[in-house]
């Protein structure tokens, strides 16, 4: 995925009811927090969430593998 | 008098003749602001310097039109025809800030109406959260919820766009004028509707207490964001550096200077184009 300069990858979590876990609901790019609240909560509106919670993805740390946190297919894979 | 004390007014009828006409004024300003800001919005849906921006743009766009529409939709109690107010009116006859009569240049302008006068909007709304004027309650709420996250993207483009000398050199010019245009919205300090809906109960402040809350608002990350428009000595209590300028102030049409959107933004706002064809 290319990147403009200044822009991080944030993950999104979100639950629905306060009984719920949050879920990984997907990613967004922006250049600091406040934006990337705005933008998880304004492109993630088709539910109505009890909660949703946003973190830079460079805060999460690999526990089983080497290979950057959140890679998807063993292409991506480095 | 405070809105603790005093008995709440359940319905407009409720509302003595004065009050009414003052309140009325509140609503139609606000109604007419967050239309034409919608309005501005919607501009930058293509076009903004993200993908992200776009969609932001164009959900804060439907939120501003939807809160216009509540408010132009509580004037019906008034005695007003909703209809009327959204389709009929000329330039003249909108209470709108001479922020909006046409649209910004550039991004850092939207980036500018976003964070300082939608959150002007918004403190002058929450300032209802507790009104005599009970059916304002819930509506204030919701509104202020969805304003929740215009606050985060305007101070999220204000960080971001200081990041870079160019983006620093647009965004001063362009909050300059914008700073100085809401500090005068709130109204002059020795009256207006204003000072009597606060002084009745129907707002929980005046217009320089209004002016002291957006100023503690935005003053800090203007401040941060390296521009010099507000000063603070314990970092609570915030001043403007510039002062308002009341020499072209109209309070009955709550803007300065006497001239009024522009003509392509007002058949857009009033859908003139569309509402042609269904006409007989």
């Amino acid at each position: 995925m290319g990147h403009l300069s200044g822009e991080y990858l944030y993950e999104i979590f979100a639950r629905q009811k306060r009984e719920d876990r949050l879920e990984h609901i997907g990613t967004i790019s922006a250049p600091n927090a406040a934006l990337a609240r705005a933008y998880a909560w304004q492109t993630y509106d088709e539910q109505k969430w009890f909660e949703m919670v946003v973190a830079p993805r460079e805060a999460f740390e690999a526990v089983n593998r080497d290979e950057e946190p959140f890679t998807l297919s063993p292409a991506e894979a480095r | 008098m405070s809105a603790t004390e005093a008995a709440g007014f359940r319905t407009a009828d409720d509302v003595p003749e004065d009050l009414r006409v003052d309140l009325a004024g509140l609503l139609l300003s606000l109604a007419d602001n967050k239309r034409l800001l919608g309005m501005r919005y919607a501009e930058w849906l293509l076009g903004a310097p993200t993908l992200e921006a776009g969609i932001a743009c164009s959900a804060m766009a439907q939120d501003e039109w939807g809160h216009s529409r509540i408010l132009y939709a509580m004037l019906k109690d008034f005695g007003k025809d909703p209809g009327q107010l959204e389709h009929e009116r000329e330039a003249e006859q909108y209470l709108s800030i001479e922020l909006l009569d046409g649209p910004p240049a550039e991004w850092s302008g939207l980036v500018a109406l976003n964070f300082l006068l939608d959150t002007a909007l918004s403190v002058q709304i929450e300032s209802l959260k507790e009104s005599r004027f009970e059916p304002l309650h819930y509506k204030v709420r919701k509104i202020l919820e969805e304003e929740r996250f215009h606050f985060e993207h305007g101070r999220g483009w204000l960080a971001r766009l200081a990041q870079t000398p160019a983006g620093l050199k647009s965004l001063g010019g362009a909050l300059t004028p914008v700073w100085q245009s809401c500090l005068q919205w709130f109204g002059a300090p020795d009256g207006g509707l204003i000072a009597r809906l606060s002084e009745a109960g129907i707002s929980d402040a005046g217009p320089d207490e209004l002016r002291a809350r957006w100023l503690s608002r935005v003053g800090p990350m203007v401040t941060e964001a390296g521009l010099g428009l507000a000063e603070s000595d314990d970092g609570s209590a915030w001043r403007s550096i510039i002062d308002p300028d009341w020499s072209k102030w109209d309070s009955a049409r709550r803007r300065s200077g006497d001239g009024a959107v522009n003509a392509e933004t007002l058949a857009a706002v009033r859908g003139d184009k569309n509402r042609a064809m269904l006409m007989d």
